[in-house]
């Protein structure tokens, strides 16, 4: 069955789109939207991949039916740096080189950003990457990862 | 594979909407995050879901002595909360256990007693602390022991026109929940061990995952452990019973073996951990 969600996503006024009630708001984003930032990993919820922010709280879009989140504010790794919190992350990546080849990064810049939102600013980097381990880089490009955690917990993006 | 979704504003509206099979098998959607996998590999054939998200069950209160858990509350919510991690600190970390940070955000504790899934990392501190399952039908509220509530792998004591609607759990500050598994992050556990002693009982209680057919208390095993500080001697007893008495399975994550020697070695930590302060651990 195919009916109407009112999708509010990126702070842009909540839009309708006529979509079928077993679709994963992974694929509403990508194909529908065109947001082709947030990627498919496993598609099983293990690698993290796929995470958006949906009332600010880090999310699985592959174990989640897209019309579960009407009314609900969904951000994407395109939406991520109208938030100061995605801002600093952006940097911080940014300035330690923080990805391989990039596929795992838009789930770590969005994880990260939901997490240190979620943790407070003051969260020590451990317990800041205690909650990371939902996202997986095959490219196993971890370490760089982890020092963008370090730079953003010393206020120095 | 397609399925149709309702989502209903009312516990009567969800309940009629369950009992109607005419669109073919029909099924409670709580998180999703079991039951989505399980549609996708054709393991469930539900082709309608009832997602409960907008029944006002995503709630946490302490009734004096005893926790009451909405069955929609998101799993990081039950994580998050300082009063738990005092009072029931074996809950928490059974929470911890399960998948990532933004899974738990939608995970719920419904779901995981719904599913009952023989690697729960959720069922073992309930057994331990001997919970109870509120449920909700259209013949009315009944309540029962999780315990009993479990029937088997995957099989629980529910109607087709019944909800979990909250779950009953008794303040356990001598608790833990230890696990092992192939990874510490993002895997299933191949044993988790909960431990629990309340103020009821006499003796610590003892349940283990990751066994056949589903999590299950080992009567065998919490005889030796009657003492609040068990000696040695008999946490060794334990151990012994508890690798001797379950039933293991082996599968891709562990041989049977190997489950069994396991066994013991958590049963050791977990007593020992059990009786650290929470914030100490």
């Amino acid at each position: 069955m195919t009916s109407e969600v009112a999708l509010t996503v990126n702070g842009a006024a909540p839009r309708r789109l006529a979509v079928p009630d077993s679709e994963r708001l992974l694929d509403t984003l990508r194909w529908r939207l065109g947001l082709k930032g947030t990627k498919e990993g496993c598609r099983t919820g293990d690698c993290g991949a796929c995470t958006v922010l949906v009332d600010g709280e880090t999310t699985l879009s592959c174990l989640t039916l897209t019309h579960e989140v009407q009314d609900r504010a969904v951000t994407t790794v395109e939406g991520i740096a109208e938030d100061p919190e995605g801002r600093r992350v952006l940097a911080a990546f940014a300035a330690e080189d923080a990805l391989q080849c990039g596929y795992c990064t838009p789930g770590f810049v969005v994880s990260l950003t939901g997490i240190r939102k979620e943790l407070g600013a003051s969260a020590p980097d451990s317990a800041v990457i205690e909650a990371l381990q939902g996202n997986l880089c095959r490219c196993t490009g971890y370490l760089a990862i982890v020092r963008a955690v370090a730079r953003i917990g010393n206020g120095n993006p | 594979m397609t399925f149709s979704l309702a989502r209903p504003s009312t516990i009567v509206e969800a309940l009629r909407l369950l009992a109607d099979d005419t669109e073919g098998p029909t099924a409670p959607l709580a998180g999703g995050t079991d039951l989505l996998l399980d549609l996708d590999d054709g393991r469930s054939t539900a082709r309608r879901l009832v997602s409960l998200d907008k029944l006002p069950w995503k709630t946490l209160a302490w009734d004096g002595p005893r926790l009451n858990v909405g069955a929609t509350l998101p799993l990081a919510r039950l994580g998050s909360d300082a009063t738990v991690r005092a009072r029931l600190p074996g809950l928490s970390e059974g929470v911890d256990a399960v998948g990532s940070l933004a899974l738990r955000h939608r995970a719920t504790l419904g779901g995981n007693l719904g599913r009952a899934a023989p690697a729960s990392d959720l069922l073992p501190i309930l057994l331990a602390v001997d919970a109870t399952v509120r449920l909700v039908g259209t013949a009315g509220r009944r309540e029962l022991p999780v315990a009993r509530f479990l029937r088997g792998s995957r099989q629980v004591d529910l109607a087709k026109d019944e909800l979990i609607e909250s779950v009953s759990i008794p303040e356990a500050r001598l608790s833990t929940y230890v696990w092992q598994r192939v990874r510490p992050a993002n895997d299933v556990s191949q044993v988790g061990v909960a431990v629990a002693r309340s103020g009821s009982s006499a003796s610590w209680r003892l349940a283990l995952g990751g066994v056949l057919p589903v999590p299950t208390r080992i009567p065998e095993a919490e005889v030796h452990l009657t003492e609040e500080r068990p000696r040695p001697e008999d946490v060794e007893l334990a151990a012994n019973a508890a690798a001797t008495h379950a039933r293991f399975v082996t599968d891709k994550r562990a041989s049977e073996a190997y489950r069994r020697r396991l066994v013991a070695t958590l049963v050791r930590r977990a007593v020992a951990r059990a009786q650290i302060p929470p914030g100490e651990r």
